[in-house]
């Protein structure tokens, strides 16, 4: 390889796109890491306060594609205040000052800004794509901006943001001559939306495959969209509580007959049995289902629909659906690989019995072989199925579970959850993602250590005894990257015991555990290349002016992650990086 | 922690968390629970106690459960979404839930959109297709239904005690039960001697 040019080389890099393997070349000598900096075009940046943009822009100059995260997992819960961070203000400022050729930016858990989306949208002349995900900060006059400025925009991919809705007419700042749109998801807007502009513009987009709707999309309007793109390979839907009369319901009927290339369907926040039973004719296409935002649909309509979607690989769907419709899909779904059930009842309100029990999980393993992701709400398990769910499938890369009642045991026997989870380690070796719930001891923790050779992110809430049990997976798991922990009884020990294992990792989180404040003083001092954070919402924050005695009061959230550059200094009074 | 039969209904029409100043409540509403307590035939005294015992019991209240934060581990994106949460957090804004005993779907109705009582029993008949809801309103004793609320704290209350205006702001869903069923919780119907 020494031998060739580096514009050869620089060609069979551009073979490799995954960012571990573009990261590893760049080790290999001075030549190869020169080679391939320059050449690099698309770059994820898992924290944004690893690093800052103008060293990023510095090593990447010819960087096309970032992709960027904000906030912890965490946030996604309401464990992280509102104003902790993760703006995107000042990368977006850096890339248009340096003139970088930004053509994708992909953003998790970040703040943004309509000021942030203006300068985007008048910075980068071939801007392409533009994903946001879990944001928030922004208007749709932001979204107007980037609909009228960006003239090559191809994707506008919304999900489960928070974004003020001014009623405006954003669809209608696309102008006449955008004809590239290949993909529009709007379906977090909660504001009306004008119709008219919408169907001119999916009616000029010859090349869209991707069309999510909000839930102001009414089924006339529907009807009409998927009229003019039967081309659509991916559907978002709006809420349609009421039955249709008979002749809408022919007419959608019509309209979703012709759409013979859609695999993936989702929105339906609500929907009347009728309007889902429009979507028969297509459901054997199919291979994406969500219908997870559909709470008032009951069970066996749920059933009656899955039993159609024999191509189905990606099912999102409610509890609601109980263990009968499980066994159904089971039955029916036979290229199942994803599968996430949410609980409809958050509360725990209704004393319902529909829900899916341990017995849904067992059924559906063993039914759909290339089962490897998994998301599972419930209201109890036993150790007994999840041995037999390890048995069934030992391909799993995600698995989490998740028992409504923390602390629950073993329906069945009352014990702890400890053997049925240290099944799933050990038949699952590929097994990257854990979340863990119910009662657990020590003893899980120890054999997540011992087997789960390849795991990188692991959620634990609510259980272990002793810091013996944090012990065990910061020494067993040497691919850890991600380990969250809260309200589990780990402390300082645990914490301090080998400093440099979070060299290797991206960050920790640990709420509501054992951790004081000397403890976390102490891994500072030691670790210079972390960024410790302490979350304390209460008034007197001024935690760096503490007398001794309160080196031992426990912090209630503690974040910390590696990073290049330091504290960062646009962090909240709520937080104190030590 | 068991919960067998009767004791769990009154867990789930709590009173409220221990502590509170029960007393506070009594005046012009009828928790749905006193109704429950309050003997056979005394008609309709407004100012029924509760004896501390059913506190007591209520004290293994549910609620405590719900008040972990962050927990269950779902986004807040798909709280806010979720019809039913989403509907919680409505309290005045016009929608609420009304469920039927026997009836397998939940309807809606906009609160709003009604003037007074009279109006919302006719839409609660027109809604189910059942005449007589609206008679429970009304005239709340003689008739085959009874309609109860679930107000902002939580507490099942009986529907039609209160001003309007007070009412439409505080009643987060509705049931209508029969008043047969009713029964089974122990309400006598009043109106019956002895």
């Amino acid at each position: 390889m020494n031998y060739f040019p580096d514009e050869v080389i620089e060609h069979i890099f551009d073979f490799i796109s995954s960012h571990k393997d573009r990261n590893s070349i760049s080790l290999v000598s001075k030549s190869w890491h020169k080679i391939e900096r320059c050449s690099r075009k698309r770059v994820f940046i898992g924290n944004c306060y690893a690093i800052n943009p103008e060293r990023l822009i510095e090593r990447f100059p010819s960087l096309r594609s970032l992709t960027l995260k904000g906030k912890p997992h965490f946030a996604d819960f309401n464990l992280v205040p509102h104003e902790w961070g993760g703006f995107v203000h000042p990368w977006i400022v850096a890339l248009a000052k340096a003139r970088v050729g930004l053509q994708e930016l992909r953003l998790k858990r970040m703040v943004v800004s309509d000021e942030s989306l203006e300068l985007l949208s008048r910075s980068f002349a071939s801007f392409k794509s533009l994903v946001l995900v879990s944001c928030e900060g922004f208007t749709t006059d932001g979204l107007a901006s980037v609909a009228a400025n960006c003239r090559h925009l191809r994707e506008l991919d919304l999900q489960e943001n928070e974004i003020e809705d001014h009623r405006g007419q954003w669809l209608n700042c696309f102008p006449e001559s955008s004809t590239a749109l290949t993909s529009l998801n709007f379906s977090c807007l909660k504001g009306e939306t004008n119709l008219a502009a919408l169907e001119r513009l999916v009616a000029r987009s010859p090349n869209l495959e991707s069309l999510k709707v909000n839930r102001a999309v009414p089924l006339d309007a529907l009807t009409r969209l998927m009229s003019c793109a039967p081309q659509l390979v991916d559907l978002g839907v709006g809420s349609y509580e009421n039955e249709p009369d008979q002749e809408s319901f022919m007419k959608l009927m019509a309209a979703i007959k012709k759409c013979t290339e859609l695999r993936s369907l989702s929105g339906f926040s609500e929907v009347a049995p009728l309007c889902l039973s429009a979507f028969y004719p297509i459901c054997q296409n199919l291979t994406s289902l969500n219908l997870s935002y559909a709470a008032e649909i009951q069970g066996n309509h749920l059933i009656r629909f899955i039993q159609f979607c024999k191509r189905l690989q990606r099912l999102w769907i409610l509890d609601s659906i109980g263990d009968k419709g499980l066994e159904v899909g089971a039955s029916t779904c036979k290229e199942l690989q994803e599968l996430r059930v949410f609980p409809s009842d958050l509360h725990d309100e209704e004393d319902n019995d529909t829900a899916v029990t341990e017995i849904g999980l067992v059924a559906i393993s063993a039914g759909c072989p290339k089962l490897h992701s998994i998301l599972y709400f419930c209201k109890q398990m036993t150790n007994a199925a999840l041995i037999t769910v390890a048995k069934n499938c030992p391909n799993f890369i995600r698995f989490r579970l998740c028992i409504l009642e923390p602390n629950k045991p073993d329906h069945t026997t009352s014990q702890s959850l400890d053997e049925g989870f240290g099944a799933i380690v050990q038949a699952c070796k590929g097994l990257r993602r854990l979340s863990v719930s119910g009662l657990l001891t020590d003893k899980v923790f120890l054999y997540i250590g011992m087997y789960a050779e390849q795991l990188e992110m692991l959620s634990i809430a609510f259980a272990g005894d002793t810091d013996k049990g944090m012990l065990y997976v910061l020494n067993g798991c040497k691919k850890m990257r991600k380990l969250e922990i809260r309200d589990s009884p780990f402390g300082n020990a645990a914490l301090l015991a080998d400093v440099d294992k979070y060299r290797t990792m991206r960050s920790l989180w640990m709420s509501s555990c054992e951790v004081t404040l000397g403890g976390c003083k102490r891994l500072a001092r030691n670790a210079p290349w972390l960024n410790v954070e302490i979350i304390n919402e209460n008034e007197n924050n001024d935690l760096m002016e503490r007398n001794e005695e309160d080196e031992r009061e426990k912090v209630d959230r503690l974040y910390l992650y590696r990073t290049v550059v330091g504290a960062r200094k646009d962090a909240p009074p709520c937080v104190t990086i030590l | 922690m068991e919960k067998g039969g009767v004791e769990h209904e009154i867990t789930e029409l709590r009173l409220g968390l221990p502590g509170r100043d029960v007393t506070e409540k009594i005046v012009k509403k009828r928790g749905f629970t006193e109704m429950i307590m309050t003997s056979s035939g005394s008609n309709s005294d407004e100012s029924g106690v509760v004896s501390g015992g059913d506190v007591e019991k209520i004290n293994e209240s549910p609620a405590a459960k719900s008040e972990v934060v962050g927990w269950p581990p779902v986004c807040s994106y798909r709280r806010k979404n979720n019809c039913k949460e989403a509907w919680t957090t409505k309290v005045g804004l016009g929608y609420v839930k009304v469920s039927m005993d026997g009836v397998p779907y939940l309807r809606k109705i906009d609160l709003g959109s009604s003037q007074d009582y009279d109006d919302l029993a006719f839409a609660l008949d027109k809604l189910f297709g059942v005449r007589g809801i609206g008679v429970a309103l009304k005239n709340g004793d003689n008739c085959e239904y009874v309609t109860i609320y679930e107000d902002k704290d939580g507490d099942w209350m009986l529907a039609g005690d209160v001003p309007w205006g007070m009412f439409i702001e505080s009643c987060k869903r509705l049931r209508i039960m029969k008043r047969s069923d009713a029964t089974g919780f122990g309400l006598q119907p009043r109106g019956v001697d002895e």
